[in-house]
């Protein structure tokens, strides 16, 4: 397979090859005019910037599903802390 | 408190301080989330070939920055084991260790992909042994055989006297393969023979995130070690063994 021409990053749209399946979808969306309306509402954030809030949005979602993972580790080792501390006091060494 | 000097000539305790945990905890995880958001946030300069890569710069260099943070404390406790034979040093040894080496993969990943999409633009290469990033492969590869050589032993004291040993001699090789031999090379990479490094280009705005981005991920590191040594010390306590 031939190597597409890498799409610049800045014009906006991209060129793809046309005996590709890409090509295919390229043509419907030519045909549909989805994509021209005005963007409005959360829209206008989130398509600027060729589309790069989107990113970040998925960034945030996964960091924030680390943190929640993270803080719930953290209180079970604060259950499992206070159970061994009760019944192996620390100055004591293991059985 | 003890100070930093005391910390190091004396000592702290190896048992982990929860109620600060908890406050440098929540400081990291805001201070990481707002690095993520300001670094897609806040414009950059765009040159060519870089294009919005050059944000890779707050996420990527971090990791090897952490990855160091990281092997210092590693070894510290490592030093402070073959002093006091405490075993719960030797977790935080390893425990660091190990937090650290997960830093440098990805690193290592994240430079692999930075590198494909720019250094190899067009060529469809992922991996062309440039010296940074194989020195930094085998700087993993040293951090790797640490943990390893762990399993090797089954007495605690004398495992944990061994890998401190072999984690000393690890540590003297970091600034070497990570700054010495790769700069010496002919790499892509900045910093290296002929390439202007980090201070010499990167722009002023950006280190408004980049530095944050060292602290922060450095915290998150810290964040993760010490949340796995209070569950490596809960099981020293019940079986009196580290592994």
């Amino acid at each position: 397979m031939r190597e597409p021409p890498l799409p610049s990053l800045r014009d906006g749209r991209q060129e793809m090859p046309a005996d590709t399946a890409e090509a295919i979808y390229d043509t419907l969306w030519s045909t549909s005019e989805i994509p021209t309306r005005a963007p409005e509402g959360i829209e206008r954030v989130m398509l600027a910037e060729d589309k790069l809030y989107v990113v970040l949005a998925v960034v945030l979602i996964i960091w924030f599903g680390l943190i929640f993972f993270l803080l719930r580790t953290d209180r079970r080792l604060d259950t499992l802390e206070r159970e061994v501390e009760d019944r192996i006091p620390d100055n004591q060494p293991p059985a | 408190m003890p100070t930093l000097t005391e910390r190091l000539t004396k000592g702290g305790s190896p048992k982990v301080n929860v109620e600060r945990y908890r406050t440098i905890r929540t400081i990291v995880l805001v201070a990481v989330t707002a690095v993520a958001a300001g670094g897609f946030l806040l414009e950059i300069p765009r040159i060519q070939i870089l294009e919005h890569t050059a944000r890779n710069l707050y996420f990527h260099v971090p990791m090897w920055f952490t990855l160091m943070a990281a092997v210092l404390v590693s070894a510290y406790h490592s030093l402070r084991f073959l002093q006091t034979g405490d075993l719960r040093r030797d977790v935080r040894a390893r425990e660091a260790a190990l937090v650290g080496v997960v830093f440098g993969i990805l690193g290592l990943l994240t430079g692999m992909v930075w590198a494909r999409f720019t250094w190899y633009q067009g060529t469809n290469i992922w991996w062309n042994f440039d010296p940074k990033q194989s020195m930094a492969a085998v700087q993993l590869l040293i951090y790797g055989a640490y943990l390893v050589l762990r399993t090797a032993f089954d007495e605690p004291q004398k495992r944990g006297r061994i890998a401190a040993v072999y984690n000393l001699f690890a540590l003297v090789t970091v600034p070497f393969l990570l700054y010495i031999l790769p700069r010496q090379a002919p790499s892509l990479h900045p910093g290296a023979d002929g390439n202007p490094a980090f201070s010499d280009f990167t722009a002023p705005s950006m280190r408004w995130v980049l530095y944050p981005a060292f602290a922060s991920f450095i915290g998150l590191f810290w964040v993760i070690y010490t949340q796995r040594v209070r569950a490596a010390l809960l099981k020293l306590r019940l079986y009196g063994d580290t592994d």
